[in-house]
């Protein structure tokens, strides 16, 4: 709602924003508003203070330190910032590709009586609640890849070098994967918004002069959608970040980092291990503090991802999010 | 008038008196594009029927009607444009002798033969001046550089756009104005060196300068292209096209029909049916 | 120009190099088109596969829990607390209960806030509604861990393990949701309706406002629907918060159960009658959310197709 400066509106706004009534709404208004400020402030606040002790502790080391022993009370989030890394990357791996491709079928390659309930269905199981995907895996993907997977794996040239040892049960490499199927939903319904906003005239002069679909997704839609897919993929990797109690069902929740390094070793995230030792930490308040820091670390990741996303989605104007 | 329009009126005269004594029949011309009895439909709508006109090799055709009365439809389907949006047309389409719609016919190669310049002007945005023109021919499959570089000029100068354009080839397509651009696009259909060339009511995102400017390439790009222009503007059509079509609908069940084709100086002086006549005076709009 | 009318007059003297030109265009064309189909085809069937990978482990997914949960259910699962691990005829009524209060307690604080902030965002603009916006778009991606910590940091740290501290932490989790939600459902109200209550003079303008608002409900039911679909399946909230309990309790200022908490407890014991309620809850809990999401969506797709 646009309110010009001498409009008729704009007057009639002025004059209500004098009235007594017309001031106690915006009081109540504005009240809303500063609320939902301070509750983000004190999100943050409220974490950080609870960190203090560990911080002060172990200063800036704590980042990089891999100790984690309760009898002599010496933490680092080493491992855990590690843990985290791999299995995004391995999520990422898997999802950008897949979803880029699905998305391009979707928009591209299939006739839109199809593309729609199919688009339609891919969200709404993308609601799924994250501890069912986490049992799920747990019981049915983690046997799976035990049994069939990770031996497969280890036999493909070149990849094989990450998969060393034998594999026990958890490993970064189920808990990475279970997370691509999670994120893979966020990955398509964004890109297909991304690629939809490359206006069709530009698909039809592209066909119009001969081009093969291929050839359109390749020169015109892709490079279109360039920033859009980006943006995409960054608020995808927010969520596999984020993402927290399906990991902890399938991780393993070392604190160690276990040589030599390999996907099929167990793990930690930073959230799994918050989870998995919050209830222990009764006792040890150094121990509550450390996992409060580890609660930092993660809430300065999430925060760099989610504003780069957003702020890329800002820059392209043509791009909404659902 | 203006100077196209006297020009295309000079050129008939001079047909005419060339011609000797007798009706100056443009119609006898040959044909570049043949249609016969097409109907088109999207599932259960009918859009057009009962189409048959040619359009006429080296002429200007313009397909004149109001709006919603398949004019668009119709061309769109001489390039299998509506392959991808689920329409159906049936009845014949020839390229010459080939049939478009044949079972050995390939839209890809149909679509380099045919070529579009669309209603509003769309330059590929992520691409520069001279990517943009050439990209027909990368399509295709073409790239030797020095044809690409050659092919470019030729399109470019006969869209008339070379002279503003060849110092800055390299910048993106969208720094260039609305009639610059379209001049663009124009290029970019021509680079494929295409037989007939679709115009999508071309000028109608455009201001009148650029418009009658566009206007007058379109009448010199006649002598290389066969072209059909869709236009809503029948003063347009007096301007450029030598032959035109007339569409309207039809009264009853509201489907797109050919009501009549012939010369435009006769179409818009002494039209024969009686549909045409209240059209072109104003009567149908 | 050619005056002869049944030859179609020449081109201009270009033409010799135009016809070697076009020639050469249509051999290339014709040569590459075998390959450039062959690729788009291989392309789509490589990209159509990528799609199907999308859906079948997800479509696996909710047929294992289905077939694995419905058997899981039975009158004594909703209706008893649990028992022990190998005593049998427990169920989940506790935390069935505790779902729904906590969801409702947190529902109860978040839609008057959502909509008087998504209020706020409509009526000013500038750069405290664009901050605000911007903030309610990175607390959506902001994970749930963090918020149950934060919870935990502000109540549980200061008192003890309570179901409405619970509720915060999933109230906070459904805002952002809720505000831009509700914001995108009132902006689709056309501007004669705000401009006719303004003309009405201050007064009325309030008693208009609710009018605009009645206007704007399937899109906030839709908001709000979509809000608690998140909610509801949250567990890591609930985990610092409300913790989870054996008993039965009404009591917000206590530890409740909650569904997602009993499929993450019992579904990581070795105990097959615990783990057969973990699988009851889990369907229970994905059919609930997916039942909320169907609903929000279909307010939704109404409400499009309303407004055009």
């Amino acid at each position: 709602m646009v309110t010009k400066e001498g409009s008729p509106r704009h007057l009639l706004e002025q004059r209500r924003s004098s009235r007594s009534s017309g001031r106690g709404y915006a009081a109540v208004l504005w009240t809303a508003a500063i609320f939902f400020v301070v509750i983000l402030a004190a999100i943050i606040e409220g974490i950080v203070s609870q960190s203090t002790s560990a911080f002060g502790h172990f200063g800036f080391g704590f980042l990089w330190s891999t100790a984690f022993n309760t009898v002599t009370n010496q933490y680092g989030a080493g491992p855990f910032i590690i843990g985290t890394l791999v299995i995004t990357a391995i999520a990422m791996i898997i999802a950008v590709p897949v979803g880029l491709a699905t998305a391009s079928f979707l928009t591209e390659m299939c006739p839109r009586r199809i593309a729609t309930p199919l688009g339609v269905g891919i969200d709404l199981i993308a609601a799924v609640p994250s501890i069912v995907v986490g049992l799920w895996g747990l019981y049915v993907m983690q046997p799976v890849f035990l049994r069939d997977v990770e031996p497969f794996m280890q036999k493909i040239p070149v990849v094989k070098l990450l998969f060393k040892g034998v594999a026990e049960g958890p490993s970064l490499f189920l808990a990475g994967f279970v997370l691509s199927i999670m994120i893979l939903p966020t990955m398509v319904a964004l890109t297909r918004t991304a690629l939809a906003g490359v206006g069709t005239l530009d698909r039809e002069a592209a066909f119009a002069l001969g081009a093969t679909p291929w050839q359109v997704i390749r020169k015109i839609v892709v490079p279109g959608a360039n920033s859009g897919i980006l943006a995409a993929a960054t608020l995808a990797l927010g969520r596999a970040v984020g993402e927290t109690i399906a990991v902890t069902l399938l991780i393993g929740n070392v604190t160690r980092i276990t040589h030599p390094f390999s996907l099929l070793n167990p793990g930690a995230t930073l959230g799994s291990i918050i989870v998995l030792n919050f209830g222990e930490s009764g006792q040890l308040p150094l121990l509550k503090s450390t996992l409060f820091a580890l609660a930092v670390v993660l809430l300065i990741i999430t925060i760099i991802v989610n504003v780069g996303g957003r702020l890329i989605v800002r820059k392209n104007r043509q791009f909404r999010l659902p | 008038m203006t100077d196209t329009t006297s020009a295309v009126a000079a050129r008939i005269q001079q047909e005419v008196l060339a011609q000797g004594p007798g009706s100056v029949d443009l119609l006898d011309a040959p044909a570049a594009v043949t249609l016969t009895d097409v109907a088109i439909d999207f599932g259960p709508v009918h859009a057009v029927r009962r189409v048959t006109f040619p359009l006429a090799a080296n002429r200007v055709t313009a397909l004149v009607g109001p709006s919603g009365c398949g004019k668009t439809t119709v061309l769109r389907a001489i390039n299998r444009m509506h392959d991808r949006s689920g329409g159906k047309v049936s009845g014949s389409i020839r390229l010459g002798d080939q049939e478009i719609y044949g079972r050995d016919a390939q839209p890809e190669l149909i679509r380099s033969r045919i070529g579009m310049v669309f209603q509003r002007p769309n330059p590929f945005p992520t691409m520069s001046i001279i990517d943009n023109v050439t990209s027909g021919l990368r399509f295709n499959g073409i790239r030797n550089k020095k044809v690409l570089a050659e092919a470019a000029e030729s399109a470019l100068s006969a869209a008339a756009l070379w002279e503003t354009v060849k110092d800055r080839l390299d910048q993106p397509a969208v720094r260039l104005s609305g009639g610059q651009q379209q001049r663009l696009c124009i290029a970019r259909a021509l680079a494929v060196e295409p037989e007939v060339l679709l115009m999508d009511e071309p000028c109608s995102a455009l201001d009148p300068i650029s418009t009658s400017a566009i206007e007058e390439t379109i009448v010199e790009l006649a002598s290389e292209v066969t072209i059909a222009l869709v236009t809503h503007n029948m003063f347009q059509a007096t301007r450029c096209a030598d032959l035109t079509a007339v569409f309207l609908l039809d009264d009853t069940d509201h489907i797109g029909e050919l009501v009549e084709y012939g010369a435009t100086q006769q179409i818009f002086s002494a039209p024969s049916d009686p549909r045409t006549e209240q059209y072109v005076t104003g009567q149908v709009s | 120009m050619s005056t002869d009318l049944l030859e179609a007059p020449a081109p201009s003297g270009k033409d010799p190099v135009a016809a070697e030109r076009r020639q050469l265009i249509q051999a290339a064309a014709r040569g590459t088109l075998k390959r450039r189909r062959t690729v788009a085809l291989g392309i789509r069937i490589l990209f159509g596969t990528c799609m199907i990978l999308t859906l079948v482990p997800l479509v696996a997914l909710v047929g294992y829990v289905s077939k694995r949960g419905v058997g899981a259910l039975s009158v004594a699962f909703f209706t008893h607390t649990p028992t022990p691990e190998g005593i049998p005829g427990g169920g989940i009524s506790n935390a069935i209960v505790g779902s729904l209060l906590i969801n409702g307690l947190a529902l109860v604080i978040a839609m008057p806030i959502g909509l008087l902030v998504a209020l706020f965002l409509i009526e000013r603009r500038g750069p405290v509604a664009n901050v605000i916006r911007f903030g309610a778009d990175v607390l959506t991606g902001i994970p749930s861990i963090l918020i149950g910590l934060f919870a935990y940091a502000i109540i549980v740290a200061h008192t003890h393990f309570s179901a409405y501290s619970a509720s915060v932490a999933l109230a906070v989790l459904m805002l952002p949701i809720m505000i831009r939600g509700d914001e995108e459902a009132m902006r689709t109200i056309p501007n004669e309706l705000w401009e006719a209550g303004l003309a009405l003079g201050a007064r009325q303008s309030r008693v208009v406002r609710s009018v605009v608002v009645r206007g704007a409900i399937p899109g906030l039911v839709t908001a709000n629907l979509l809000a608690l679909a998140r909610a509801v399946g949250e567990t890591a909230p609930l985990l610092f918060t409300a913790i989870g309990s054996q008993l039965f309790s009404l009591s917000f200022n206590q530890p409740m159960n909650a569904i997602p908490i009993v499929i993450y407890q019992d579904g990581t014991t070795a105990f097959k009658d615990l783990q057969s309620d973990a699988w009851g809850a889990a369907f229970v809990l994905m059919a609930g959310v997916l039942v909320l999401s169907i609903i929000g969506r279909t307010f939704a797709a109404r409400l499009t197709r309303k407004s055009r």
